[in-house]
């Protein structure tokens, strides 16, 4: 029934034939309608013609560097870029990230995390439209309500307690679920520098969150840990 | 140690030659000092003889000033010569008669040999404890020297050792790039073709069984992918690893995600400390010798239920503790011993311990008192304690 239904078009821009083909059926098959491009100059076309709502790029790219793609993309519209690449070193996802890319998975993966992460990044995009036409009051991740203007956090109807920069990282974490905040994202957020202190307290402050909110770090719900990188809020799934 | 040896030698020899030169030792400085003590003494014995108009003290004062010129000049020379001249001034201007010489007084020659023999002895004496000094001193220095020679040579040395161990390493993982990589993408060719050709005539079950064993042997040559990379992770700089300030919970709760979600079936039980603890260190790496631990239990002990990674603080390591209740160790060596070392198990092993070892820490292995094994590995603390905001 679904699959009827198209739920948005993505622009996957991969030269490998063998990983195009699975992403594209699988894709397909979930009731999304896709693009295909080789290269660079092909995915540039089609990100101008066609409007995608999504976009899948492969850093390794024939005739030009991903990470430009991003930077370019990103002064056009504010399509959500998830990076799927095999470069695995934290300073290329930083750069993507920071570069304005909403995910980046580190090839090989499976396909029920490419969908839900499609699903996220979609979702996030929509829900950003929404708020952007209204103001917002309260955001809610599972059972956690974040309320802006009383400025209290409960768990399932319980109120936690949290100090004025916790509250700030959770707010900051909530209002971006689903999309990778760097430690350097989060540290100019909330004291508009970035340095090994700030770091080190972010780092301290958002393990006190997690222990505040009981998470298991090995199976967390609320917030995940992309290591060397920075954190990520889960959402509903 | 020939090297050693021979600067040795040496310095014996010139030791020996700056002893003899002391001996008879000339210097203006000694001169003047030995001509300013005799005429202040001389002056001293005129000063008492006129007023107390007793003689006994001259003597006395002399032999205090021959004992002064030997102690501060070097060898014998000076203080000899100070109590000859001693003694023929005191004979000359303290002895009755006055301004005489007179050998025969009664005790004057007791005076004049106590006189020389105090020079003597006292110059020996002087002569021997600044030697004796000096020699301290450049024993002293002469053991720091090889002292630093000595920590000169154990960092080459370990150097020597952590190029080859990580030679040791690499050559492991080429071995087993050839041998233990084409098991797995046999089992996929194999299986994919057999699907392909006869994929019509085969039942759900079969198909869906030769599946698993493409996606199996994948993820396993995934980990093995990931153990390379972290390999030329260390191999960049061995002595520079890029170390950033971790949570150890953070570090941990991802490690044992990625174990759980290649191995679903399997329990693994997790315990994490109260307090946040922090250490400095490569996450990517350490994250991979958590999990290279966990997979070895996993696959080698045969446990499947009581596999735990315990993490505490010991003084000032934090301990990553993974055991199970499996073969035990024994076992696996008597495996290893007949050849069949199971798909990389000492790979797994070796690039943890070379992690471990490029964060200065430790890695051990027991037999589990309640059977199985357990493998351990302790990081320093960072030493810097840094607090988060706090509750008002």
């Amino acid at each position: 029934m679904e699959t009827e239904i198209c739920k948005g078009t993505i622009l996957i821009v991969e030269d490998e034939k063998g990983i195009r083909n699975f992403i594209s059926k699988s894709l397909l098959g979930a009731g999304y309608e896709i693009l295909l491009a080789e290269n660079g100059e092909t995915a540039k076309r089609l990100f101008l013609t066609k409007c995608p709502d999504l976009i899948l790029l492969d850093l390794g790219l024939p005739d030009l560097d991903g990470i430009e793609l991003i930077g370019l993309f990103r002064g056009w519209r504010q399509t959500p870029i998830i990076v799927v690449s095999a470069r695995d070193r934290e300073t290329e996802k930083v750069k993507a990230l920071d570069l304005g890319a909403d995910d980046y998975m580190t090839k090989p993966f499976g396909i029920s995390e490419l969908l839900a992460r499609v699903r996220t990044a979609l979702r996030r995009q929509s829900r950003q439209q929404e708020e952007r036409a209204g103001k917002v009051e309260t955001y809610r991740v599972k059972d956690l309500v974040i309320d802006l203007s009383r400025h209290v956090v409960t768990k399932s109807g319980e109120e936690i307690h949290f100090t004025g920069n916790e509250f700030k990282s959770l707010v900051l974490l909530a209002k971006h679920a689903g999309k990778v905040l760097t430690y350097d994202y989060i540290s100019r957020e909330l004291w508009g520098t970035y340095n090994k202190s700030c770091n080190q307290t972010l780092r301290v402050n958002m393990t006190n969150i997690r222990r505040k909110l009981q998470e298991d770090p090995a199976e967390p719900k609320y917030i995940m840990t992309e290591l060397g990188i920075g954190y990520r809020m889960l959402e509903d799934n | 140690m020939g090297r050693k040896e021979r600067i040795m030698t040496e310095l014996r020899a010139w030791k020996e030659k700056v002893i003899v030169s002391k001996a008879i030792h000339f210097s203006l400085r000694d001169f003047m000092q030995s001509i300013l003590v005799v005429a202040l003494a001389s002056m001293i014995c005129s000063i008492l003889l006129r007023y107390t108009g007793i003689e006994n003290n001259s003597a006395l004062i002399y032999v205090f000033a021959v004992m002064i010129i030997s102690r501060i000049t070097t060898g014998y020379l000076w203080g000899i010569l100070a109590s000859i001249i001693s003694a023929f001034s005191l004979n000359y201007y303290f002895m009755y008669p006055y301004a005489s010489f007179n050998f025969t007084i009664s005790g004057y020659q007791v005076a004049l040999f106590s006189m020389v023999a105090v020079s003597i002895l006292t110059g020996t004496m002087t002569t021997r404890i600044k030697q004796q000094a000096e020699e301290a001193i450049r024993r002293e220095k002469r053991a720091k020297e090889l002292y630093e020679m000595n920590q000169r040579l154990e960092a080459e040395h370990a150097a020597a050792r952590m190029e080859a161990e990580m030679e040791k390493i690499r050559s492991n993982l080429l071995r087993s790039v050839s041998h233990d990589l084409r098991t797995p993408l046999t089992t996929i060719i194999g299986a994919t073709s057999v699907i392909l050709e006869n994929g019509k005539d085969m039942s759900e079950e079969e198909c869906l069984r030769l599946l698993l064993d493409i996606q199996q042997d994948a993820t396993w040559l995934i980990s093995m992918v990931e153990n390379l990379l972290s390999v030329t992770r260390i191999n960049d700089d061995a002595a520079e690893l890029k170390l950033q300030m971790e949570i150890v919970d953070e570090v941990v709760g991802d490690a044992v995600q990625k174990v759980r979600k290649r191995f679903p079936e399997d329990r693994i039980t997790v315990t994490l400390p109260d307090e946040i603890l922090m250490i400095w260190i490569d996450p990517i790496l350490i994250k991979q010798a958590v999990i290279n631990l966990l997979e070895n239990a996993i696959r080698h002990s045969g446990d499947k239920e009581f596999i735990s990674l315990n993490v505490y603080r010991q003084e000032e390591f934090v301990i990553f503790e993974i055991s199970d209740r499996g073969r035990g160790l024994l076992a696996s060596r008597k495996d290893e011993a007949k050849g069949d070392t199971g798909r990389g198990l000492g790979i797994g092993l070796s690039i943890c311990q070379s992690i471990v070892r490029a964060h200065h820490g430790f890695l051990e292995s027991e037999e589990n008192p309640l059977g199985g094994a357990i493998f351990r590995f302790g990081l320093p603390l960072a030493e810097e304690e840094i607090d988060g905001d706090r509750d008002l």
